[in-house]
């Protein structure tokens, strides 16, 4: 469900409870309103019958023919009132009390109609009549009574009704808020990762993300999976574009490294046969054995020309990161004792595994523990470091050196094809071959170096995520 | 007097044979694998010809020429490169040079060509 919609339905569920109270609110105040009307009938009833027993008392007393007519007219005036104000009477009261009241009234009308003005009643009708008279006024009396209660419970219930609801309301937007809050800012922090992830050029975790969406964030984050999609793309347009390139810097660099070699044979040959009726037997034999050195150098430059054409699709199993840095240590151990170099191991424990081709992965190590050992002439301590990254979804490989450094100047050029600082004795093949094994990989292979501070190298290689989907290797970007 | 010869080329090989030729020739040779080295031998005194590789680590076979030039109107320069460009060649000859060699070389017309230099 689109967020829109959600706010929407939100909105709409409060305006529902909004509308709710205000129903039973004007409820509540048009009941009220009518039971005060009631009451305010009864109040009249309930005084003009005070009167009445006021003129009944006054003719019992007195004999009063006066108030005998006095009592006759008022009874009709309130039987009148009360039948006049029965829809309110009965709404409030009910239809067997206002029955009640109203027949008791015609009794006591029609036994006070029965007396003879001027004489005395006999005393048992005196006594009825004056019992009828009580009840008349106590009914009347139960009636008000218990109609302003019931106004006061209506009251104290709607105010009690408002309060709740208020409540109800407030919590109601607190948790409203609280879920959008949570879920927007959850949503964010996905897409803050994703960016991250295209940020450090890693499009591919980004790329592969399934995602179908159900909100304006998710469509934010699929947009930014077709753009890390699109610019992998163009990242392998870009990578064949640089292979173009690097085949040139490639060709001029083979012909560069087998053209010296070759003139010095041809040079030997040349002076050897020029100087040949003087050169000594020894002499010739120097000859030889300085054209066998150069078709050697020859050979090692073609060898590690194929090893650098013939980087395959890597052999993909899941491995601990330790064992890999152990075994290609072992390689180098006795390099290292002759050199002079100590070795500082550090290997986290409970290290993520992750998914490679070992052997690749060792050749590029030992590539980096013969250049760190290259660097420390003089002897010093290499520093050969995993360790997780955040989050468990890398691990760093760290390869440091107290050795010489590399020049500011120099360190752009080291993962070209052919560059070296080994003079003569380097192919300058190592540190290329090394970068496009970590790039199949969808790792990262970094460099940080200052002159005469040493130079470590960081290697970072996706971790194994355990659910299926495996990384699966790029096509060989040197093929 | 024998004539002085100075060689620069970072490999060994090439410095030893031209110079094991030369001297065969009767020519009195010096040669240097580190141009920066011989850039300071170039300072210390003049020499007759001078045959450098162009493409050198440190010190160039360009700067060597351009600091014989500067110092030496006498001293003839004779360039090797591995790889001859046009480019390279154009530099070198804006640069007041006797002759340029593409490797590998031919020593016999590296002979000719030194023995020339130092005729003239």
């Amino acid at each position: 469900m689109t967020i829109r919609n959600r706010i929407i339905i939100a909105v709409f569920i409060q305006a529902a409870v909004i509308c709710i109270i205000c129903i039973f609110v004007y409820w509540s105040f048009t009941t009220v309103l009518s039971k005060l009307r009631a009451i305010e009938i009864i109040d009249d009833v309930n005084i003009s019958l005070l009167e009445i027993r006021k003129s009944e008392k006054n003719y019992f007393l007195y004999h009063d023919v006066n108030a005998l007519q006095e009592l006759f007219g008022m009874g009709d005036a309130v039987e009148q009132v009360i039948q006049s104000s029965k829809a309110d009477i009965v709404l409030s009261v009910g239809q067997n009390t206002y029955d009640n009241l109203l027949s008791k009234l015609n009794q006591y009308l029609n036994l006070s109609r029965s007396v003879i003005p001027g004489r005395a009643p006999p005393l048992d009708i005196e006594t009825q009549f004056r019992s009828l008279g009580h009840e008349l006024t106590s009914l009347s009396e139960k009636m008000l009574k218990q109609e302003r209660k019931n106004v006061n419970r209506i009251i104290s219930r709607t105010v009690i009704t408002l309060l709740v609801s208020l409540g109800v309301i407030l919590i109601f937007q607190l948790g409203v808020w609280q879920y959008f809050f949570h879920f927007i800012i959850k949503e964010l922090a996905i897409m803050e990762n994703l960016i991250r992830l295209v940020s450090k050029g890693r499009f591919h975790e980004v790329a592969i993300k399934p995602i179908s969406p159900k909100n304006e964030i998710d469509y934010a984050i699929k947009a930014i999976s077709d753009m890390a999609n699109e610019l992998e793309k163009r990242e392998v347009v870009l990578l064949q574009s640089e292979k173009l390139a690097g085949l040139g810097v490639l060709i001029s660099g083979v012909a560069h490294e087998l053209g010296n070699p070759l003139n010095n044979i041809s040079l030997m040959a040349q002076a050897y046969l020029s100087l040949y009726d003087i050169l000594g037997d020894n002499e010739k034999k120097t000859f030889m054995a300085d054209v066998i050195t150069q078709t050697d150098r020859i050979s090692k430059i073609i060898n590690n020309l194929l090893d650098f054409s013939r980087q395959k699709k890597p052999e993909l199993k899941e491995y601990d990161p330790g064992e890999i840095v152990d075994r290609s240590l072992a390689l180098v151990s006795n390099q290292m004792k002759i050199s002079n170099v100590k070795l500082r191991k550090l290997i986290t424990d409970h290290l993520p595994r992750i998914y490679v081709d070992a052997p690749q992965i060792e050749q590029v190590l030992v590539n980096l523990y013969i250049n760190a050992i290259a660097a420390m002439p003089e002897g010093g301590e290499l520093t050969v470091a995993v360790a997780p990254a955040p989050a468990n979804r890398d691990v760093i490989f760290k390869v440091k050196d107290t050795g010489v450094g590399i020049p500011k100047e120099v360190l752009p050029h080291i993962f070209d094809p052919f560059f070296t600082t080994k003079g003569t004795k380097g192919t300058g093949l190592g540190l290329s071959v090394s970068y496009g094994i970590i790039r199949q990989h969808h790792g990262e292979i970094t460099v940080e170096s200052e002159a005469g501070q040493g130079t470590t190298f960081l290697v970072r290689l996706p971790a194994y995520q355990n659910k299926g989907e495996k990384p699966d290797a790029q096509e060989n970007p040197h093929s | 007097m024998p004539k002085k010869i100075l060689i620069v080329d970072d490999e060994k090989i090439v410095c030893d044979m031209a110079k094991r030729v030369l001297e065969h020739e009767g020519y009195e040779v010096e040669t240097f694998t580190d141009s920066s080295l011989a850039l300071e031998r170039i300072k210390e005194g003049p020499f007759d010809l001078v045959i450098t590789d162009l493409k050198m680590e440190n010190v160039s076979g360009m700067d060597i020429l351009r600091e014989v030039n500067n110092r030496y109107a006498d001293t003839k320069v004779i360039m090797l490169t591995a790889y001859a460009t046009l480019d390279a060649a154009i530099d070198a000859i804006r640069e007041k040079i006797f002759d340029f060699f593409p490797k590998p070389v031919k020593i016999d017309d590296l002979k000719k060509s030194v023995k020339k230099a130092l005729e003239e």
